[in-house]
């Protein structure tokens, strides 16, 4: 899928705000997205304490860190799903293409479809089918009618997601009766039916078998031309496997994670700047 | 412990079985088609007749029972489980007692709520009363069922643009449906076997009778009046005969629930 209309489809549903148009113009120099001085709160406490992150288009950032170093809260705060969490709280920017998407005139549900999102357990809609699975959200969302194009969207974002040989013969069958694997790709699949253009995973793996592993890694190999990536992982083989840029963060005394550094894959893995991050990608700690 | 399962299971199975045998034998005496389509006679100890008014009234009251308990009890199951805080515990807590409470209390708190305003006995206070016998249980089935589900999957609709509220009616309901619809199917079948509330609210009547504003007749009425006239050999096989009839259709009503439920969903789920 090419950028340029992702874009557009991004601008028309979040510009479903007014106001918002003139910000979504220019495609911006820098990043797709970016979080500055972000902190998260369940309550008050702060799991997240003033991040700055730029991420790049198509590319995959890797976030990597031990436990409680709040990576997937950060994560979630990137399409507000942090505040469906009771109590959970946002402070500072998260910009998508120039669109502040805390703004109040901003709708959460229009964030959400434009930067779309894998969760650590595959959790397809078990009442529907795997055809529906994929179809639904885009249908309720109203980006698909009739059922022509319904065949074409669910056949589309299967093949996308590498898992249409698969299941071609059984699109009527429940979404659960797949294995792990297949259906952590049917939650890819139904993440694009959407046309988001980021996709953020929160250990995506982490509850697969490593061949299923391999191939959901395949995937977001292949989804990288036409999508920004986020991938929160507690490997770091597989960061060090699929990411392009890696930002490490860590616990602090405050029990708030905190980005310690990011930068090129490749020299965070060989040559990081900073001690702790040595001391963690050799295993030292976490 | 095998042997103390087999013994348990032993101990559960004997009274269903006892009662199973015991209404069967007795009652199956007197089912012919007679016994579904006529009325009985005004004579209890008269021989002939059927039950078919008592059928059409506990199918009718207890339908229109379901129709106010089943959509009043998911209401507040929802708010419980998605909204929450104090007010939640406060109704939580009034519709443990109302479980709680005999269902004859029910029968006199409609009796001297509906009966005594409308001046008269009805089908429509004999389905309040059994609407709020329902209640309790439709409440309790389907917080429960709801509190069950993983929450991913509610998360994973939000995740793709689906408001609270969408998500919740069309995917996080859907998911439970089986688990809730079970729950109504208990409460209901409990509801269609309850005297003690009809007792002042629908009366019960010797005729056939459609009008809910009127009193209306109920199988459980009909096989108390009759087996109080037990002296009577019509009137006892007339009662064992109900009382047959009673229990093959709340089993009937179970079995076609579970096939309707078991058929609703995708191959292969769940």
């Amino acid at each position: 899928m090419d950028v340029t209309t992702v874009a557009a489809d991004a601008g028309a549903t979040i510009s479903g705000s007014p106001g918002l148009e003139p910000a979504l113009g220019g495609k911006q120099a820098g990043g797709v997205l970016r979080v500055e001085n972000l902190s998260a709160f369940y309550d008050r406490r702060r799991a997240v304490r003033e991040v700055t992150l730029d991420f790049r288009p198509n590319l995959i950032t890797a976030i990597i860190g031990p436990s409680g170093s709040g990576k997937s809260t950060l994560l979630r705060c990137m399409n507000r799903m942090h505040e469906v969490v009771p109590r959970g709280r946002v402070e500072g920017l998260v910009e998508y293409r120039g669109i502040d998407i805390y703004d109040p005139r901003v709708d959460p549900a229009a964030v959400r479809r434009s930067i779309g999102m894998v969760f650590q357990q595959p959790n397809p809609f078990p009442t529907k089918s795997i055809a529906e699975n994929v179809v639904a959200a885009a249908r309720f969302n109203g980006l698909v009618k009739g059922r022509g194009p319904e065949r074409e969207l669910v056949e589309r974002c299967l093949v996308q997601a590498a898992l249409w040989d698969e299941v071609k013969d059984k699109l009527d069958d429940s979404g659960t009766s797949l294995s792990g694997g297949q259906q952590q790709r049917l939650c890819i699949a139904r993440a694009l039916a959407l046309a988001p253009d980021v996709l953020l995973m929160d250990e995506p793996c982490s509850a697969l078998d490593p061949v299923a592993t391999s191939q959901v890694e395949q995937l977001m190999t292949d989804l990288r031309a036409s999508y920004t990536i986020v991938i929160v992982t507690h490997n770091m083989q597989q960061a060090s496997r699929i990411s392009d840029r890696t930002a490490f963060l860590n616990m602090g005394e405050d029990r708030a994670g905190y980005l310690v550094e990011e930068g090129p894959t490749p020299e965070i893995f060989t040559q990081p700047r900073l001690q702790l991050t040595e001391d963690y990608i050799s295993g030292r700690f976490g | 412990m095998n042997v103390l399962a087999v013994v348990a299971f032993a101990v559960a199975l004997v009274p269903l079985a006892a009662i199973a045998w015991y209404v069967v034998t007795k009652g199956i005496g007197v089912i012919n088609v007679d016994f579904f389509t006529q009325d009985p006679p005004g004579d209890l100890s008269a021989a002939g007749g059927g039950i078919r008014n008592a059928i059409v009234g506990t199918l009718e009251m207890t339908g229109f029972a379901a129709l106010i308990a089943v959509p009043v009890g998911l209401l507040i199951a929802v708010f419980d489980v998605e909204v929450g805080g104090r007010p939640a515990v406060v109704i939580r807590f009034v519709i443990d007692v109302l479980a709680a409470l005999p269902s004859i209390v029910v029968g006199i708190f409609v009796y001297s709520l509906v009966v005594v305003a409308q001046g008269h006995f009805s089908g429509l206070a004999g389905s309040i009363a059994l609407a709020i016998i329902m209640l309790p249980p439709v409440v309790v089935a389907t917080e429960e069922m709801l509190r069950l589900l993983p929450r991913s999957i509610a998360e994973g609709a939000r995740a793709l643009g689906l408001s609270r509220w969408r998500s919740f009616l069309s995917i996080f309901l859907p998911t439970a449906f089986s688990g809730i619809f079970t729950g109504v199917l208990l409460a209901v079948s409990r509801a269609i076997g309850e005297t003690a509330p009809l007792l002042f609210t629908s009366l019960g009547n010797n005729f056939f009778s459609l009008d809910m504003s009127e009193p209306m007749q109920g199988l459980p009425l009909l096989i108390y009046r009759n087996a109080l006239n037990s002296a009577f050999p019509a009137a006892e096989a007339r009662a064992f005969g109900a009382a047959l009839t009673l229990v093959a259709m709340v089993l009937l009503f179970n079995l076609a629930g579970r096939w309707m439920v078991a058929r609703s969903r995708p191959s292969g789920s769940r």
